[in-house]
């Protein structure tokens, strides 16, 4: 069967007749009227797959196959939204999905760094981060940060940091996070969250659709 | 003998049982104001109330303007909330011609709630109880059904948010407090059942989050909710994924 997790910049694909490792493919590239799945997820799976799991089902049980801990808080840092769940005693406690104030944050980054010609592998963490809310209007703070003669590393550090703050308040400051999602391979971003991270990378929800398979009869 | 005009009376929360008693006459034509009454749009309430404010006050001042009732009861007490009775000084100044009669429901004799524990579809069953603060009369005995999940809080804004939930899903807080004719009843509204997954749900903007986020940390297996005027993709799949992961 073939499984996607369609998200707004990358596609995740896994074949589970196949051996090989799930593909990571540009949501630009997208066959658009040729392409069919049997199960997928993300906020535009509808229009793809035989069967859909939303978004927040398929973190869950992706974060139940990869995780053993009985309790745990998972977060999903995508290019549009954030997302976390939240388990205690192995039942689900909490859970979130914010497409609104969470807005853009993986875009954002990703655009920074292209325009700015940055490497976030090698900047350091910044002391101090900027108050923002969502990638959308955090930009503001980087243009006025630079006008002011910082550098634009800087500027875009602080605001990567303070989109990782956001983001750790959002799943409600767990004592140590799961992350899963593109922003994984961010080392900035991930050293700027203020506790543990244990870093699942951008195919737990493709973990979730397998998962999904075993419990229904898709 | 020509027909006497009907008096177009609209509610806003649940005024006293002696008032609905009055209005449940041939005379009166009554509108919950609370509710989506048709294609009004909400944003004609905007120059009165601002944007970010409870998404069922936005709504009341948006259906007066377009009804233009002849008499509107609103309940100013603490069966309904602050905003209402700012609401209430706002359609003072903006209806003139209408007759604005603040109540005070401190009813306490309470009616029951067959409904909030009836085996329906959760949409079906929430609109037959906001339809039910219409009825004066007593209810008909329906037997309840054994809960698989709870919805506590207030009548949502936009119903599709119920659609997600099972026929099974027993109803608590304000809403229960609607149903049984006591508004004001804390005790009602706090109560919950802590063996079923209960989704605490509250309006944008309403001071009754506080209540919810408070009694979702009390509950074993709660998730808090609130959604402004409609509910977006993110809201309708926290409910269904909270339904689905507790078993639903």
């Amino acid at each position: 069967m073939l499984l996607a997790d369609f998200g707004t910049s990358y596609c995740k694909l896994l074949d589970t007749g196949s051996a090989d490792s799930p593909r990571l493919i540009a949501t630009n590239t997208i066959d658009r009227k040729n392409t069919k799945v049997d199960l997928a997820t993300g906020h535009n799976g509808k229009r793809y797959a035989a069967h859909y799991i939303n978004e927040l089902t398929a973190l869950a049980r992706g974060g139940l196959s990869l995780i053993e801990e009985q309790a745990f808080t998972l977060l999903d840092c995508g290019s549009r939204d954030i997302k976390y769940v939240t388990y205690i005693d192995g039942k689900i406690k909490d859970m979130g999905w914010n497409a609104e104030c969470g807005a853009s944050m993986g875009f954002t980054i990703e655009l920074l760094e292209k325009y700015y010609d940055l490497d976030f592998s090698d900047m350091a963490i910044p002391k101090s981060s900027f108050s923002i809310t969502c990638g959308v209007l955090g930009m503001s703070h980087i243009f006025d940060a630079v006008v002011s003669g910082e550098s634009e590393a800087e500027a875009v550090a602080k605001f990567v940091k303070g989109i990782a703050l956001n983001a750790y308040d959002f799943a409600k400051r767990p004592s140590k996070l799961y992350l899963s999602g593109g922003l994984c391979d961010n080392p900035l971003f991930v050293g700027s969250l203020p506790c543990p991270v244990i870093s699942l990378g951008r195919f737990v929800l493709l973990e979730g659709l397998q998962a999904s398979l075993e419990l229904s009869d898709f | 003998m020509p027909s006497r005009k009907k008096q177009r009376a609209g509610i806003v929360g649940v005024p006293p049982l002696s008032v609905m008693e009055l209005l449940a006459t041939p005379e009166y034509a009554i509108f919950d104001l609370d509710e989506p009454q048709g294609r009004i749009d909400i944003e004609t309430a905007s120059p009165f109330l601002p944007r970010v404010y409870c998404g069922i006050l936005r709504t009341v001042i948006a259906n007066s303007l377009s009804i233009q009732p002849d008499i509107i009861y609103i309940d100013t007490g603490s069966g309904k909330c602050d905003c209402a009775v700012h609401t209430a000084t706002i359609l003072e100044d903006i209806l003139p011609d209408c007759r604005i009669v603040r109540t005070r429901n401190n009813d306490s004799t309470g009616f029951g709630n067959p409904l909030c524990r009836a085996r329906m579809n959760l949409l079906d069953k929430m609109a037959a109880i906001t339809a039910s603060v219409q009825n004066p009369l007593p209810y008909e005995n329906i037997p309840a059904c054994h809960p698989t999940a709870g919805f506590w809080g207030v009548p949502p804004r936009d119903f599709s948010l119920l659609k997600f939930f099972p026929d099974t899903t027993h109803i608590y807080g304000w809403t229960r407090c609607m149903e049984n004719k006591t508004p004001d009843n804390l005790d009602l509204e706090m109560h919950f059942n802590p063996d079923i997954p209960t989704v605490f749900f509250a309006q944008s903007f309403c001071a009754k989050t506080a209540l919810a986020r408070h009694l979702t940390s009390k509950h074993p297996y709660g998730l808090f909710l609130d959604c402004d005027v409609t509910a977006g993709n993110s809201v309708k799949a926290k409910i269904q994924a909270f339904l689905e992961l507790s078993g639903m």
